[in-house]
């Protein structure tokens, strides 16, 4: 029977909204916190409309790369990610939730499907090597954010599992 | 049961047509860096028009290898890999190969003043809604499909490859040949 290591890592004392880059033997993470400006011109000059750039600036952007650099597959699955505010749970909203929000808002099928393409994607296996990525949004909060990340890694996801562990991750905020 | 697998390997070592159809059939194992055996099937087909009007059927591209490139303007690696499609299709030219571009969800116009500032003689089909970019599902933007000449998707390929590099030509020529070979 295959035993299973689990490989934990946990970043603490990161103090302000700004990139965060964690290296593992296996793989890299980037944290990347975006401000309400920075998004909402990203999709303005998409022609995003108004209503729906209304709504994502009361997001928290964060913006997510993830590189495999082992020589063995990994699977990402957003539904293993625990992310917590202050110490109390916070809910990242499935993108099957931003594309009911949009239907039910009106929102030009463009729009959305560009919005997607923006996401992160829910489930994705990474070959060594690879690097993809995308964004989560989180409602907006001034406390410290902390994300647990459990990625699965092998052919039949029997292999060691990584657990990536992120304190004091913080929302970005534009400068008055 | 030893004679049998001795005759197995008689036809695979002196029977190249047979032994290069197995090859087809399972794909080249050798692949380069960034493109993924992908073997789902059929291509889904479509009929998406380009910047220019003109309507195009991805069915009609049977008989050809066909790169089939998803892509936005905004998404940085898009941007940068376009050169690279280019150095592509100019290889390739004279080959059974086709370039098949499809812009994921912007207008006529973002496309058209895109292409024209990047210096390229791309041209690109206009999936305005998104809706045929949601059905093929690519991994992300950009990505890019190999379907064979039965219209078969056997690779993927996720975004930012020197596709106009020896590495990639060799690989692409590669499963023509193995096509050609097959054919005669």
């Amino acid at each position: 029977m295959l035993k299973i290591i689990t490989l934990m890592l946990v970043v603490t004392n990161i103090q302000a909204a700004e990139p965060v880059v964690v290296k593992t033997p296996d793989m890299e993470l980037g944290f990347t916190p975006r401000t309400a400006n920075q998004m909402g011109s990203f999709y303005e000059a998409r022609g995003f409309p108004k209503a729906m750039r209304d709504v994502l600036k009361q997001q928290c952007f964060i913006t997510v790369g993830i590189e495999n650099t082992s020589n063995k597959k990994i699977w990402l699955d957003m539904s293993n990610w625990e992310i917590t505010a202050g110490g109390k749970p916070i809910k990242r909203e499935h993108r099957n939730y931003w594309k009911q929000r949009w239907q039910n808002m009106g929102i030009p099928l463009s729009k959305q499907s560009t919005f997607r393409w923006t996401l992160i994607p829910e489930m994705l296996d990474y070959l060594p090597g690879e690097r993809e990525g995308g964004n989560i949004l989180l409602p907006f909060t001034d406390k410290p954010i902390s994300i647990t990340a459990t990625f699965a890694t092998g052919e039949n996801k029997q292999g060691e599992k990584i657990i990536i562990t992120i304190d004091e991750l913080f929302c970005a905020e534009d400068k008055e | 049961m030893k004679l049998i697998l001795k005759q197995v390997l008689i036809v695979m070592f002196f029977v190249p047509g047979i032994f290069s159809s197995l090859l087809v059939n399972a794909g080249i194992s050798e692949v380069p860096f960034g493109i993924r055996h992908y073997d789902i099937g059929s291509a889904k087909n479509f009929t998406l028009i380009d910047i220019d009007g003109e309507k195009h059927e991805l069915t009609n591209s049977k008989g050809n290898w066909v790169f089939l490139h998803f892509w936005a303007s905004w998404c940085g690696p898009c941007r940068e890999e376009m050169p690279a499609i280019q150095q592509l299709a100019d290889k390739m030219k004279g080959e059974k190969f086709q370039v098949i571009m499809i812009n994921t969800a912007e207008d006529e116009d973002t496309v058209f003043e895109f292409l024209g500032s990047i210096n390229v003689d791309l041209n690109s089909l206009l999936d305005v809604d998104g809706a045929v970019t949601e059905v093929w599902k690519p991994r992300g933007l950009p990505t890019s499909f190999l379907i064979n000449p039965d219209g078969k998707v056997k690779y993927q390929a996720i975004g930012g490859r020197e596709w106009g590099s020896p590495v990639y030509i060799n690989f692409l020529k590669k499963l023509l040949n193995t096509d050609a070979k097959l054919l005669k």
